[in-house]
């Protein structure tokens, strides 16, 4: 037995460096689920605190006649209010379920089936899904940028799917049920399609997934464009879009107000989606070949993962996934697909990173930034505050969060999380060669 | 007389631990001084500490007798020691004298230019007044890693090093190379410098240093004079307790062919070869064993052998079906386990618990997997089997790998491959950096399974490892096999020879016939011992 195995027993001597190196780095090299939350819960508030200034300054820069908030004992007036920027901001996006103007006062005329409530939960569930899907190839160690491509060429395929099949089916409630699976389906194989191509030309001919996708997004958005424009145009219709699928074929609001393109029973899907996703990441042969290739390819390689299958596989699922994104975008919030789609794709790639791109974290990631998007309408109507000083603070939240990601990278191509420069307590833990007690205690000597 | 170098108690603690605990070491004049000790005994603490990489938390070092402090390398060097590092500090597109004067040339021009004639002649002067047989113009990427050791040593007496430390110096080198390092030795003491070398290997204490400090859990154990203690004194003291030093085989009639390698060409990841037509073939029940040094073409071998390379060339034949072009995941399915000789890079995923570890490469096979669904409590009590049968430590089956020591990490992937019922072990290094006691388990499980009828292909770095444990002995140079040899009969000179790509003129190279190895397999030759 070795001092190193005595020190791993009981707990004093050699072994506690390495304890004691792993929970120094551990923030930025591997980072559990709570500590994942502890980052995005941090980022979220410093954000807001940073939000707060930039609020104050913008409203010092503004022109006013009177200021909404002065400075105590200085006197300096401000345009904006920064407390009441935020309230409205979040009790706003929630339909004000708190009394305007006495903060803390409960409204008894709330119901959370308002409108303001309904944008929030439809943007989540939007995001839900584009989250999913940048997660899940974030999980195969793939940077999907191509979920606003895959969404894209779902929701189309949807569309067409939805309008070829409707005039097949007798109107009622029945065929909707049916239209609307049959285009969700559609909606999976047009995004799987899209997301298969970087896939295979990643795991084929080696090409980057990022550039691919990236491009990918061009070609999905103006061939689609110009095949609506030229093909499927709605007729008399004054913007590129295709007719409208039924009403019966489209996602019903149930005891949210019709107008408010928000649909329960498509968060639920979001809801079984997530589930589904989790299960299959950590419960799951497949799963347990995806998530090795992204942490360690040699590793998976050498315990039989076939890395190029693994690859085209992951992205086709994301690429599914997205594309079912754009399924509930045509079905709930549109009724159909038009020319300009919202980059719900983009913000899915914020959404994941905030989730630390665990399917679980999606959903408060996506309900946080659906939050963001309804309050950002209720800025606009409520106070003089440009809404872009929200899409500002969804920048931060996210500069915050990808902070300590950057120090983890940092950690990785430094050898940080490895051996670190010098001396004991960067000496062993974290990443690729990790703690030794003996190249702890040794300040790096290699065995054998 | 002072000693040359005092170290008087030396005591350097880090945060939550005590690396060395009041050390003494005192190295006369013109000596060998051979400091001994399992990996994490903190014979490297201890030379960073006289090296001026660390400062001691407490005690004093004295060189002749004269109290130092050193802040930093540089004041060390310029009090004469000159530390030789276990990988080379070189630059490889650079000659020899070149690189013997990088950071310290001669300059002419008011410091404007190189004095480089004067830099060569300095260099010239420096390796034939130690009789270094060195070419100053040959570029170091085209001198074997013997040579580029000695323009090392080079660079060190450049700089004025009276006292050389060199950590681990045998390492890399063929024994051939290492019986001229002792050499080098030698000329260096007559000269009057003294050397202090880090080594786990009792033999090379033995043969090499006039005093030997042994090192236990940074405690100076003892130190006594090479020539009054044996092995088994030297391992007991640095292990603190009796250790068997040969693992024994007993005859065994192999059974019906499992692996046949055929004119195997493979190539490296730079795409340049490195295996050159190997043929051999294993049964059931033998182990095969391959020596050599590394980068030798091994590593290509192994991969094509076990589906992570595809052979440019040749076939492999296991089981009696040709393999070439089949998976990884074949491979394994058709129950061949693979202990890799890079247990962070591939063998682990490090930042998974030892439960999921458990399971790499049985992911999809039951009882772990059941129709694409992971049965997490069969992977846990998998992992826990492991763990309590091959005394990984510490016993948790949700611990992280990469919290484990490099021991404890190779102990699991060795037991996760054991335990597969393989019919072919495929076993890289598998004690590499595991300490004697669990060295001694590993073999014996190794030989057991080797009873059980399975073959095992063997390939390791140490020589006494494979020669102890293999019924045929290749040795691989170059790759390809310079001789396969009976490991019962061959002396270590003999293999030393093959490994530097020489052929034996005696008939002691054998065909195919010496199935019937001996019971007294080898006479150990270098008992290596790791932490």
């Amino acid at each position: 037995m070795s001092r190193s195995d005595a020190g791993d027993d009981d707990g004093t001597g050699a072994g506690r460096i390495p304890q004691i190196a792993s929970r120094l780095i551990a923030p930025f090299v591997d980072r559990s689920v709570a500590e994942r939350l502890l980052i995005s819960v941090a980022a979220i508030l410093l954000s807001i605190a940073v939000g707060f200034v930039i609020v104050l300054v913008s409203g010092r820069i503004a022109e006013c006649s009177t200021a909404a908030w002065t400075m105590p004992l200085t006197g300096i007036g401000f345009c904006y209010d920064p407390v009441e920027v935020y309230l409205v901001l979040f009790n706003g996006a929630l339909g004000y379920p708190f009394a305007v103007g006495e903060p803390g006062l409960f409204n008894p005329d709330w119901s959370p089936f308002n409108l303001s409530f309904a944008l929030t939960l439809s943007e989540t569930t939007l995001l839900i899904f584009t989250g999913l899907s940048v997660a899940v190839a974030f999980r195969a160690g793939l940077f999907n940028i191509g979920t606003q491509g895959q969404l894209v060429v779902g929701g189309l395929a949807t569309a067409l799917t939805v309008l070829a099949a409707a005039p097949l089916l007798p109107a009622g409630p029945i065929a909707g049920v049916a239209l609307i699976a049959v285009g969700i389906l559609a909606g999976a194989v047009g995004g799987g399609f899209w997301g298969a191509i970087p896939g295979a030309l990643k795991a084929y001919t080696d090409a980057n997934e990022v550039i691919t996708t990236i491009m990918l997004n061009f070609i999905a958005a103006n061939v689609a464009y110009v095949l609506v424009l030229e093909v499927f145009r709605a007729e008399g219709s004054s913007v590129v879009a295709t007719e409208y699928v039924p009403e019966y074929a489209q996602f019903l609001p149930w005891f949210f107000p019709g107008s408010s393109d928000f649909a329960l029973v498509a968060l639920l899907v979001g809801f079984g989606f997530i589930a589904g996703l989790y299960y299959l990441v950590e419960h799951t042969s497949f799963g347990y070949d995806l998530r090795t290739s992204g942490v360690q390819a040699a590793a998976a390689e050498y315990g039989g993962v076939n890395a190029k299958l693994t690859t085209v596989r992951a992205m086709t699922l994301s690429g599914a996934i997205g594309g079912v994104g754009g399924a509930v975008w045509v079905l709930m919030s549109e009724g159909r697909w038009m020319a300009s789609v919202p980059s719900l794709g983009f913000d899915g790639i914020t959404v994941s990173i905030l989730a630390g791109n665990n399917p679980l974290g999606v959903l408060p990631a996506a309900f946080l930034f659906g939050l963001l998007k309804g309050g950002a309408l209720e800025i606009g109507f409520r106070t003089d505050v440009p809404t872009e000083l929200v899409g500002v603070l969804r920048g931060l939240i996210i500069l915050f969060v990808a902070m300590p990601e950057f120090f983890r990278m940092i950690g990785r191509y430094t050898g940080l999380g490895s051996r670190g420069p010098s001396g004991p307590d960067a000496g062993g833990s974290g990443g690729a060669e990790p703690a030794d007690d003996a190249a702890a205690v040794e300040g790096g000597e290699t065995d054998a | 007389m002072n000693p040359a170098v005092h170290m008087d108690g030396i005591t350097k603690r880090f945060p939550g631990v005590v690396a060395n605990d009041d050390v003494d070491l005192a190295v006369e004049r013109g000596s060998v001084h051979a400091l001994l000790g399992e990996n994490g005994a903190g014979k490297t603490t201890l030379m960073n500490v006289l090296y001026g990489l660390y400062e001691p938390t407490e005690g004093t070092v004295f060189l002749d007798g004269e109290p130092q402090s050193f802040d930093s390398p540089r004041d060390a060097i310029d009090a004469g020691v000159g530390m030789i590092h276990q990988h080379f500090m070189l630059v490889d597109p650079m000659t020899v004298w070149e690189n013997v004067v990088l950071g310290n040339e001669p300059r002419t021009w008011g410091g404007l230019r190189v004095d480089e004639a004067a830099a060569r002649e300095a260099v010239v002067d420096l390796s034939e007044r130690y009789g270094f047989d060195v070419d100053p113009d040959a570029r170091i990427e085209d001198v074997s890693v013997g040579v580029q050791q000695r323009v090392e040593i080079l660079k060190a007496l450049y700089r004025g090093a009276d006292v050389l430390i060199m950590d681990e110096p045998t390492a890399v080198l063929t024994p051939q190379e290492v019986e001229d390092l002792y050499d080098v030795f030698e000329e260096l003491t007559d000269q009057g410098k003294t050397i202090i070398f880090i080594s786990h290997k009792l033999g090379e204490a033995l043969s090499a240093a006039d005093d030997i400090t042994v090192l236990r859990d940074g405690v100076n154990v003892g130190t006594v004079a090479s020539t009054d203690v044996t092995r088994e004194d030297l391992a007991e003291m640095m292990v603190g307790r009796e250790v068997l030093m040969e693992p024994a085989t007993t005859p065994q009639e192999p059974g019906d062919k499992v692996l046949e390698v055929t004119d195997v060409h493979a190539d490296d990841d730079r795409g340049v070869e490195a295996v050159s037509g190997i043929s051999f073939e294993l049964r059931a029940g033998e182990v095969f064993g391959i020596a050599g040094v590394d980068g030798n073409g091994q590593s290509q071998l192994v991969e094509a052998i076990t589906g992570m390379r595809e052979p440019t060339d040749g076939e492999i034949t296991y089981l009696g079906e040709a393999m070439a072009g089949e998976s990884r995941r074949e491979h394994i399915d058709r129950g061949m386990a693979f202990i890799p000789e890079d247990r962070q890079e591939r063998g682990l995923v490090m930042s998974y618990d030892l439960t999921e570890n458990g399971i790499l490469g049985s992911q999809h096979d039951p009882p772990f997997a059941e129709d694409g669904r992971l049965d997490w409590r069969a992977s846990r009590d998998h992992a826990e089997s492991v763990i309590e049968q091959y005394d990984v430590r510490p016993p948790d089956a949700d611990a992280e790998a990469e919290s484990l020591s490099g021991g404890n990490q190779q102990k699991f992937i060795v037991g996760r491959e054991f335990e597969r019922d393989p019919d072919l072990v495929v076993a890289m290094h598998p004690t590499r950096g595991v300490d004697i006691g669990s060295t001694e388990f590993l073999h014996d499980r190794l030989l057991e399974l080797r009873a059980e009828g399975k073959a095992v292909l063997l390939v390791s770095s140490k020589l006494d490892e494979v020669q102890g444990l293999s019924d045929r002995l290749a040795v691989i140079h170059e790759g390809e096999f310079s001789g396969v040899v009976d490991p019962a009969t061959v002396t270590e000179e003999e293999i030393g020879l093959l490994m530097a790509g020489e052929t034996l003129a005696d008939d002691s190279v054998e065909g195919a016939a010496v199935h019937d190895a001996g019971t007294d397999l080898g006479e150990a030759g270098d008992e290596e011992v790791d932490a």
